[in-house]
């Protein structure tokens, strides 16, 4: 399974850096469901090849609410807004692949650093790390609300990485419990981007600015 | 290090220097058929040299040696280039440790002249393919450098390019393959980039705006035409071999069928890259940037996910 | 009495009242039972933290939860700001009905979420599981975002965003600054399921891998930090807490700031006992603590609305917490102390402020004039503490204050004394001149003046007693709860 594995983080790393590269939402959207599908394998590979019952309840539930039910509050609310591209980042798509780029290697410097050594895969603690910056410079670096929520994502995707490559005993029950955490954080998010839609008949975050100093 | 020198370097050499306009037929022959046509002879490159090398050449009286010097350095360049480059499992003539940097900067070498002898003409429409030649540049080759140090990497060989494509072989490429995977994409780019290829470039273009590398060389006639052909076809092959080398890597040890196995991959590549150039469109010149940036990018994952392995 | 049973019942119980609340019938019956809470909790509290104080921990749920005298503490401040706030909401919101600005919907959207984040507040205290202590603060983010938002206007919703991202983003920080301190854990002690226990880690913290404590106490600082409102991390700050309703305001400021520094002070001492670190950490807060005192200080002199205002004081009180717990010794003691002043204090000066904002229509300073004659009870209140706040004697604030700058010269640390000093220095002018204006300055307003009432009245008598109480002596049941808080959370420093 370690090469299944390492296909799998591959895979991680490289929607991350398209995800960085392109403008429109909806395939922004669609990047980030396929994360939350590949992250549904993470704990059947790693369990492999006895089939846990904990490990597959994850695996659903990730399967459930990443690659299903974000997607569907995400698009909702992208379609509500009638925002379909991410006009003008504050950082440009060619810029923010190299920003991608460096994250990966601060991610790999870090978990050289750290030198963890319960991992399965000597990537998966750089894979996450990087995930986890990517994620945030994605927050940063994003205008649109939607955006910005997917940004999110990317970010608790690099935890749930971490949290099965770390938590070598008893990973499930944190991860289910963040899993659950994360689901109504998003929830709470679309509620909020609905109220500002509504509210200012657009989702540009940049310009949700009257409050200063 | 010695160079070591066996038989199969030279013939691999040889059959480089022999077959390489035959890959500029193969392109041109899929194109045409796609296109419906029947286009030109396969061995239409070989006849191009022929004719032009017989002609005479005509010199602008603004131009210095350094315009003459142009295509005899690049083509030089490119020539002591494939002789280090291997032909798949097949080792080059020449090899020692860091033999990479070398090929990469002669290419880098020839890339200069070519792009010298443009500004000397002092044509405004050569200056500018030979800016967007130099932009492109600087994102091609440490793309270049990065996939070749990915698959250093990988091979767990010495920095040189034959052990390493001889150590790449099918039996251990199943763990590596995201890390090949990775190198075989950039190196796609780099060879529609570097060869001046769509979606990069139009090698048919007759429009000098839209040119990059076809509008550096507009002034040179004759045989230093000639020169320039024949060494972009060899750059071709080069490119071309590379990437057989590693995404077919046939490594039965028998000269003959390594030989054989990589030249075909090898010209099969030629088949796809004239798909390629039959089904898309030229990119604007902003989306080219994007490309070499993204192959740039995925060189340098490749490297990284290596690097993690290795620890 | 089970001490089980009435540790369940502290967090159990908002939560009940929470699903209740959400179903009353009528605004006045949500705001009695979010009191009624507070008044049933209180004794159950007193009575743990007097069990904790004899005992030294009180464990229930197999050891998931934990009361002892650090928890204790917090939690008897936690339920002094929700029962403030919760008699204050009476009035507060009392008029707003009056007026018609808060309907019923709005009310049971605000009891429910106020009783759900005192119940996630209360778990954040209690557990003893560090991974059950991050979900908690992660629910209290997303419980009172909406709480911020109660009335919709565009400024709330925008303060409303920026709270849920940034705080949102620090949090996941947080979470994997614990999953980095629970490898350490898993490595120290392999074959144990309780490795993310605290009680667990504080067992052996020498056996601890120093990097991974190093590395993972730091995303936990930003993390936890963000939550806090440490500088440079505390731009949401105010915006949430000048948009939100004063009662929210005064929760924000006087608990749930407080909150996100208690779960740091949990790893306090787990970081100063791994090997090679000590030290680290106090030096952290410390840089910290000093910059959030200098950044407020800065922004508070540039403020108009006294909400703002009132915001960034609270980035500099904070940040005198994180210093006093950098320092150590004495200064623990003066942090958790100060925690309590400021709490209460604060929670006094957004009350006023809120009261004084409906009246006037505006929380504009330069048009807040004259509050003392337009309403002697909220323009004491206010006037009075903010003289509290900016550190004047003889109140509570002015006695921890003082403790930390002792404890920063028993230290020798005459660098962050003097940074600490002229931070404060510069808050006490740029607040006082406010404060004064307020006050007296200006001209009458030519609104209606708010009614007499005698709730307001006691509300702000009993705030300044114990302030000034406080600062004259403290009572020595809360004296001893003190020490053993400062014990635990200093590590024996």
């Amino acid at each position: 399974m370690r090469h299944a594995l390492d296909f799998v983080l591959v895979t991680l790393v490289l929607t991350d850096l398209v995800l960085l590269g392109s403008s429109r939402l909806t395939a922004c959207i669609r990047l980030v469901a396929a994360q939350g599908v590949l992250l549904a394998f993470l704990p059947l590979a790693l369990t492999w090849p006895e089939l846990e019952v904990a490990a597959m309840a994850l695996a659903a539930s990730t399967l459930l609410v990443k690659g299903v039910a974000f997607p569907l509050v995400l698009e909702r609310a992208m379609r509500d807004a009638r925002a379909r591209r991410e006009i003008e980042p504050f950082v440009g798509y060619t810029p923010s692949l190299l920003v991608g780029l460096g994250m990966l290697g601060a991610g790999t410097w870090l978990a050289d650093r750290l030198s963890a050594d319960v991992v399965r895969s000597p990537l998966m603690v750089p894979v996450a790390l990087s995930m986890i910056l990517t994620g945030l410079f994605f927050v940063i670096s994003r205008k649109k609300a939607v955006s910005q929520v997917l940004g999110y994502l990317v970010l608790e995707n690099g935890t749930y990485v971490l949290g099965i490559s770390l938590l070598s005993e008893t990973p499930f029950l944190v991860e289910l419990g963040m899993l659950l955490d994360v689901f109504v954080a998003v929830f709470v998010m679309g509620i909020a981007i609905f109220q500002i839609n509504r509210e200012f008949d657009h989702i540009d975050v940049d310009q949700l600015d009257s409050l200063k100093g | 290090m010695n160079p070591s020198v066996t038989f199969g370097g030279p013939l691999a050499t040889a059959l480089g220097l022999v077959g390489a306009p035959l890959l500029l037929g193969v392109i041109n022959k899929t194109k045409a058929f796609f296109a419906g046509r029947r286009g030109p002879p396969l061995l239409q490159a070989y006849f191009d040299l022929v004719k032009l090398l017989g002609k005479g050449a005509v010199y602008s009286r603004t131009t210095t040696w350094v315009f003459c010097a142009g295509p005899i350095v690049g083509l030089a360049a490119t020539l002591v280039a494939l002789l280090f480059v291997p032909l798949g499992g097949v080792a080059a003539t020449f090899a020692f440790q860091g033999d990479l940097f070398l090929v990469v900067y002669l290419l880098g070498l020839g890339r200069f002249l070519t792009v010298l002898a443009a500004l000397d003409t002092g044509s405004s429409f050569e200056g500018m393919g030979a800016n967007r030649e130099v932009k492109f540049a600087t994102l091609a080759e440490p793309t270049l450098l990065l996939a070749l140090l990915a698959l250093i990497r990988v091979a767990g060989s010495p920095w040189s390019l034959s052990p390493t494509l001889g150590n790449i072989s099918t039996a251990s490429s199943l763990g590596t393959a995201p890390v090949i995977g990775l190198v075989a994409v950039a190196l796609v780019v780099l060879l529609l980039s570097e060869n001046s290829r769509i979606p990069v470039d139009d090698p048919n273009t007759h429009l000098e705006l839209t040119m990059i590398h076809e509008v550096m060389v507009l002034d040179h006639g004759g045989p230093d035409l000639a020169f320039i052909l024949y060494g972009a076809a060899l750059k071709l092959w080069l490119f071309a071999t590379l990437l057989a080398g590693i995404v077919v890597p046939v490594r039965t040890g028998n000269l003959a069928v390594d030989l054989g196995a990589t030249t075909l991959v090898a010209l099969a590549v030629g088949v796809v890259v004239g798909i390629v150039e039959s089904s898309m469109a030229r990119l604007r010149l902003i989306h080219v940037t994007h490309l070499l940036v993204g192959a740039l990018v995925l060189a340098a994952v490749a490297l990284l996910l290596a690097v993690g392995w290795s620890r | 009495m089970s001490p089980s049973l009435v540790i369940n019942v502290l967090w159990l119980l908002p939560l009940v009242a929470a699903l209740v609340a959400w179903r009353l019938p009528s605004v006045r019956a949500i705001l009695g039972v979010i009191l009624a809470v507070v008044v049933v909790l209180v004794p159950c509290a007193v009575w743990l933290v007097a069990l904790s104080l004899r005992l030294g921990r009180v464990t229930a749920a197999s050891q998931w939860l934990l009361v002892d005298a650090l928890s204790g503490f917090h939690l008897l401040v936690m339920l002094v700001v929700f029962g403030l706030s919760a008699i204050f909401a009476w009035s507060y919101f009392g008029a707003e009905v009056a007026h018609g600005h808060f309907s019923l919907r709005q009310a049971r959207r605000f009891g429910a979420l106020w009783l759900g984040a005192q119940g996630a507040m209360t778990a954040v205290l209690i557990s003893n599981n560090l991974a059950m202590q991050w979900v908690g603060i992660e629910a209290t983010t997303l419980l009172t975002a909406f709480l911020i938002s109660t009335h919709t206007t565009s400024a709330s919703l925008e303060a409303t965003w920026k709270y849920l991202m940034i705080c949102s983003v620090g949090v996941a920080f947080a979470f994997v600054g614990t999953l980095l301190v629970a490898t350490a854990a898993m490595h120290a002690h392999t074959g144990s399921h309780n490795a993310l226990l605290w009680t667990e880690l504080l067992a052996a913290p020498e056996r601890l891998d120093p990097l991974l404590i190093k590395a993972g106490f730091v995303f936990l600082l930003v993390g936890y930090g963000t939550k806090a409102g440490l500088a440079p991390m505390h731009s949401w700050l105010p915006d949430a807490h000048s948009q939100a309703p004063a009662p929210v305001s005064a929760l924000f400021s006087g608990f749930l700031l407080n909150a996100a520094l208690y779960c740091l002070m949990r790893y306090l001492p787990v970081v100063e006992g791994a090997p090679t670190l000590t030290g680290f950490a106090p030096g952290l807060l410390v840089f910290f603590g000093v910059v959030s005192v200098i950044v407020a200080a800065a922004f508070i002199l540039f403020q108009t609305d006294a909400k703002r205002l009132l915001a960034y004081c609270s980035v500099e009180h904070l940040g005198i917490v994180a210093l006093g717990l950098g320092l150590g010794g004495v200064g623990t003691f003066a942090a958790l102390f100060h925690t309590l002043n400021h709490s209460v204090a604060k929670s006094l000066a957004f009350f006023a402020a809120g009261r004084l904002g409906q009246t006037y229509g505006t929380h504009d300073m330069n048009k807040l004039t004259r509050t003392l004659h337009h309403s002697p009870v909220w323009g004491t209140g206010l006037f009075v503490s903010l003289l509290a706040l900016v550190g004047a004697a003889p109140f509570a604030l002015f006695m921890s204050e003082l403790q930390v700058v002792m404890a920063a010269s028993h230290r020798h640390a005459y660098w962050t004394l003097g940074l600490f000093l002229a931070g404060a220095a510069v808050v006490f002018v740029g607040m006082l001149r406010r404060a004064i204006a307020m006050a007296w300055g200006g001209a009458a307003a030519a609104t209606p003046r708010p009614g007499f009432a005698l709730l307001d009245l006691g509300l702000v008598l009993l705030c300044v007693a114990a302030l000034v109480t406080l600062g004259l002596f403290i009572p020595p049941g809360l004296n001893e709860t003190l020490v053993a808080a400062a014990r635990i959370a200093g590590g024996g420093r």
